[in-house]
């Protein structure tokens, strides 16, 4: 219990003591009473772990919301206009978090809608793209209610679903393979067909909408599930080319990509023209050296663009400095590489396959955007978890940082207990 | 399960190497990166630091930003007397001279300590670091006014300490309203305003036989044979005339400094030969950069390389009293002299005092140390001799001060081309005890005792004026 608080008051903490560098003057008191909710939130939270004695993993939660306090510090930071919002999604995250971790009796019941959730995934694609509205030069919000949404955000939640289900299901099968070919035996078309044409489906979207970013994730997501299921490197060697191919042909057809591939490679040929984003974020990460400018002191926020969502990383380098960053970082290799863990820890075959591929997504997330603001990587933008600004992104990360400690819970529970409640599966 | 741990790995080690990457930008390309043309950085950062103010060795502000209706401007009390040395800064024309040089101070981004580093991180708008000059402005203001309609410079040291007390370089211009005088001020291209001048290239002329001195004395030559001038000798075919053709009759070197007799000082420099002149030269810092706190052009002997190793007779017999190939820069002279004062050591020369941190604690200090050995104490306390000599009973008299033995030498100068000699003027007081070291030079202004030596002589007057050990 003491452990327990002490981890929650450093995380509550950062968020109050950024909050109070950055000068309570000119924050609102809405952003106020909404700060106070989340420290509710976090402490009532604490305390129900307490009494329904949640035995799951005991630092993916923490970290997680060391994250989002430093992410919340750093909206109010770059535009306390808007950060109200991410207050309040923030909340209702955490809420639907815990609504997750504690209401979802039996995490199985998930893997029941199979297609479903490809078709689910591909319908809501296909909705945004006919009536999405084009922002940033990706046709990839949609309005609704006078709420923007970021559909794919809650598409990686289905297909991720729909992964579980599908690689589960029919595991031997892509394991073993049925039709030889060449030296290679590989699974037929009957148990490959779904997938291949969901992937694909999923994949020609994302492109049509110039979501490259995404489409990369799940693309990563994709293969790298289908390895940790089978296990055969045979899924990873054919992933290459089809990547390398695709790529190609990316660069050929499109302009726009071509125009990302060219500032990638020499962003300071034209740093004031097509370089600018790029350049605007390198300046503003060796703008921080060791330690940084200081919270608030740094010029990233107000130079480099979109500094709020995908650059989010490169304004947190400036002014929390090497150290900071480096903090982040970790703090994300923690939240994924216990995901592993849950997953080597769970009893039963889905929630292994849930719970990795979930840290996979994150992983790839995480790395994406990072490799692209540090131009290890053309820039693809998507969001950073947790820390960038946007309501669907961090309500889904939410979901999802729900059931994997769900099935982190439910596996501890399961080794606990002496009376095996039906939760003790064959692995 | 294998492949959980493989995939676990891969995306740790990816992680490692974004890390790496954020050592790249963030260490190794720091630096480069901020200086890149197309970062903003510098300029954004300096509008919201409160840039530190410049101080004279007394306290009196030289430059200083004050903040009125929320607006920062850098105001220059002293005006034109400070310039072009001080600079200037503003958002438009970037920064210049001691603005510029001192800005990682002033911007309080210098040998910042994890303390305060940390300290930082909290407190916006910053306030620099104020920088106390070892400079004097009553000696400056002297020296500006004295040099006031002329071309030239003068610079004044303390030859014990290598502290800079006085740094003139005429024309200046006024570091009030710049931006809307730029055009003036850079259309003025003969007088050339922003030029240092006591950075710039000159012939020493006469001035260089103090150096020449320590060749011949070091050549074994007894300096106190006697040697009959006769207006005019013949070396190697060359003919070395004296200034105006005058015959100084039989000299030894006291006399032949003190009347800078230029066939005395070539027959003997061309008898100790190129390698002790050369080697006197390099003494006393010709070919060697200057450690100070800004890049100063090195002073030379030959064009080709600045200390050759060799030298054609004719052009040795030229470079003894300062001319052929022999450049020198103001401030480099006034260091010469100040070694001959210093019995021979020349400390290393600085304009920054100390460094006040925004609660005025002292975060730097200037610690005086010897920059070269140019002379041996007898050899100094020889040259010195001539230089009394020379103010005694010699071209440098009209810098005599009644009560104040000063020691000195003059230069005219040829700069090449049928145009009025450099007036060069270095001298140090007392000359028992020095206290100040300085070069004077009036760009055509004939004879170095007519143009430079009243202007030396006033500044010095000044300078023995004030009681020593009062700041």
């Amino acid at each position: 219990m003491i452990h327990r608080l002490i981890t929650r008051m450093i995380i509550l903490g950062i968020l109050w003591l950024g909050l109070s560098v950055l000068k309570w003057e000119s924050l609102s008191s809405q952003l106020l009473w909404q700060a106070l909710i989340f420290t509710a939130i976090v402490l009532l939270g604490c305390l129900m772990e307490q009494i329904l004695h949640y035995q799951g993993d005991p630092y993916i939660l923490p970290v997680v919301q060391a994250i989002m306090a430093l992410g919340l510090v750093f909206v109010v930071r770059i535009n306390p206009n808007v950060a109200l919002h991410q207050f309040w999604w923030a909340n209702i995250g955490q809420a639907l978090f815990y609504a997750v971790l504690w209401a979802m009796h039996d995490y199985r019941k998930l893997g029941r809608f199979r297609y479903l959730w490809g078709l689910l995934a591909v319908v809501l694609l296909l909705v945004t793209l006919m009536f999405g509205s084009e922002e940033g030069g990706a046709t990839s919000s949609f309005k609704f209610l006078g709420i923007g949404i970021q559909p794919e955000e809650f598409v990686k939640l289905a297909l991720l679903l729909f992964m579980a289900t599908y690689l589960e299901e029919n595991e031997e099968l892509l394991r073993v393979g049925t039709v030889q070919w060449g030296r290679f035996s590989l699974p037929d078309w009957r148990t490959l067909g779904p997938f291949i044409i969901i992937v694909a489906f999923v994949l020609g979207i994302l492109a049509a909408q110039k979501s490259l970013g995404t489409a990369l994730v799940f693309y990563m997501l994709f293969v790298l599930m289908l390895y940790v299921v089978t296990e055969r490197a045979l899924y990873l060697g054919i992933s290459l080319p089809i990547f390398l191919l695709t790529g190609t042909m990316a660069y050929m057809l499109f302009r726009h990509v071509r125009v990302r591939v060219e500032v990638w490679m020499n962003p300071w040929l034209d740093p004031t023209g097509g370089g600018y984003q790029i350049a605007q974020s390198l300046f503003a990460i060796s703008g921080g050296k060791i330690l940084g400018t200081g919270l608030g002191n740094g010029i990233g926020a107000s130079t480099v663009p979109v500094a709020i969502s995908d650059f989010v990383f490169s304004v947190i380098a400036e002014e929390l400095g090497f150290a900071g960053a480096m903090a982040v970082l970790v703090l994300f290799l923690i939240v994924v590489m216990r995901a592993f863990a849950v997953s080597l820890k769970a009893k039963d075959r889905f929630g292994q396959i849930l719970a990795a591929g979930i840290g996979i997504l994150l992983g790839t997330e995480t790395l994406i955007i990072l490799a692209g603001v540090t131009k290890l990587l053309p820039l693809t933008g998507i969001p950073l978890p947790w820390v960038s600004y946007g309501g669907s992104s961090l309500i889904v990360h939410f979901i999802l940082l729900g059931v994997l400690l769900n099935i982190s819970n439910a596996t501890a529970v399961a080794t606990h207990s002496l009376k095996n409640k039906g939760r003790e599966y064959a692995t | 399960m294998r492949g959980v741990r493989r995939v676990a790995l891969g995306i740790a080690f990816s992680f490692f190497i974004l890390s790496l990457g954020l050592v790249y930008w963030q260490v190794v390309q720091a630096d480069t990166l901020l200086k890149d043309k197309a970062n903003r950085r510098l300029i954004l950062m300096e509008s919201r630091v409160t840039r530190g103010g410049i101080f004279d060795r007394n306290g009196e502000i030289i430059a200083q930003t004050q903040t009125s209706k929320g607006k920062k401007v850098r105001v220059y009390p002293k005006g034109e007397i400070f310039e072009p040395l001080l600079g200037y800064s503003t958002v438009k024309l970037a920064s210049s001279g001691l603005e510029a040089n001192l800005a990682d101070w002033l911007l309080g981004i210098k040998k910042v300590s994890p303390t305060q580093a940390v300290q930082q991180l909290f407190a916006l708008p910053r306030q620099g670091d104020d920088v106390v000059l070892t400079l004097d402005s009553r000696l400056q203001s002297i020296a500006y006014n004295a040099l006031n309609g002329k071309m030239g410079a003068v610079v004044a040291l303390d030859p014990r300490t290598g502290e800079v007390l006085a740094m003139v370089s005429q024309p200046s211009f006024n570091p009030t309203n710049l931006e809307a005088n730029w055009a003036d001020i850079i259309s003025r291209e003969k007088d050339r305003p922003l030029e240092q001048r006591y950075f710039s290239l000159f012939p020493p002329g006469s001035t260089m036989k103090v150096v020449t001195s320590a060749a011949i004395f070091r050549s074994g030559i007894n300096t106190t044979d006697l040697y009959d001038c006769q207006g005019s000798t013949m070396i190697n075919g060359q003919i070395i005339s004296e200034q105006n053709d005058k015959s100084h009759g039989w000299v030894n070197y006291n006399m032949a400094l003190a009347d800078s007799c230029n066939t005395y000082f070539a027959t003997f420099g061309v008898q100790a030969g190129d390698k002790n002149f050369l080697v006197a030269a390099k003494g006393f810092g010709f070919g060697q950069k200057i450690p100070f706190e800004f890049n100063i052009p090195m002073s030379s002997i030959s064009k080709a390389t600045p200390i050759p190793a060799k030298l054609a007779t004719n052009l040795l017999a030229a470079s003894t009293f300062g001319q052929g190939e022999v450049l020198v820069t103001p401030f480099h002279m006034a260091l010469i002299t100040a070694g001959i004062a210093n019995h021979g050591v020349i400390m290393t020369p600085h304009l920054v005092e100390r460094i006040l941190d925004p609660t005025q604690n002292v975060i730097f200090e200037q610690k005086p140390q010897p920059w070269l050995t140019a002379l041996s104490k007898e050899e100094a306390v020889k040259i010195t001799s001539g230089m009394v000599t020379a103010v005694n009973d010699g071209t440098a008299a009209p810098g005599a001060i009644p009560n104040v033995q000063v020691a000195a030498k003059t230069g005219s100068a040829e700069p090449g081309g049928n145009v009025p000699t450099h007036g060069w003027y270095i001298a140090f007081a007392p000359a028992d005890a020095p206290r100040i070291a300085i070069a004077v030079i009036v760009e055509h202004g004939g004879t170095g005792g007519g143009s430079a030596a009243p202007i030396a002589r006033q500044i010095i007057q000044a300078a023995m004026s004030q009681k020593e050990g009062v700041k």
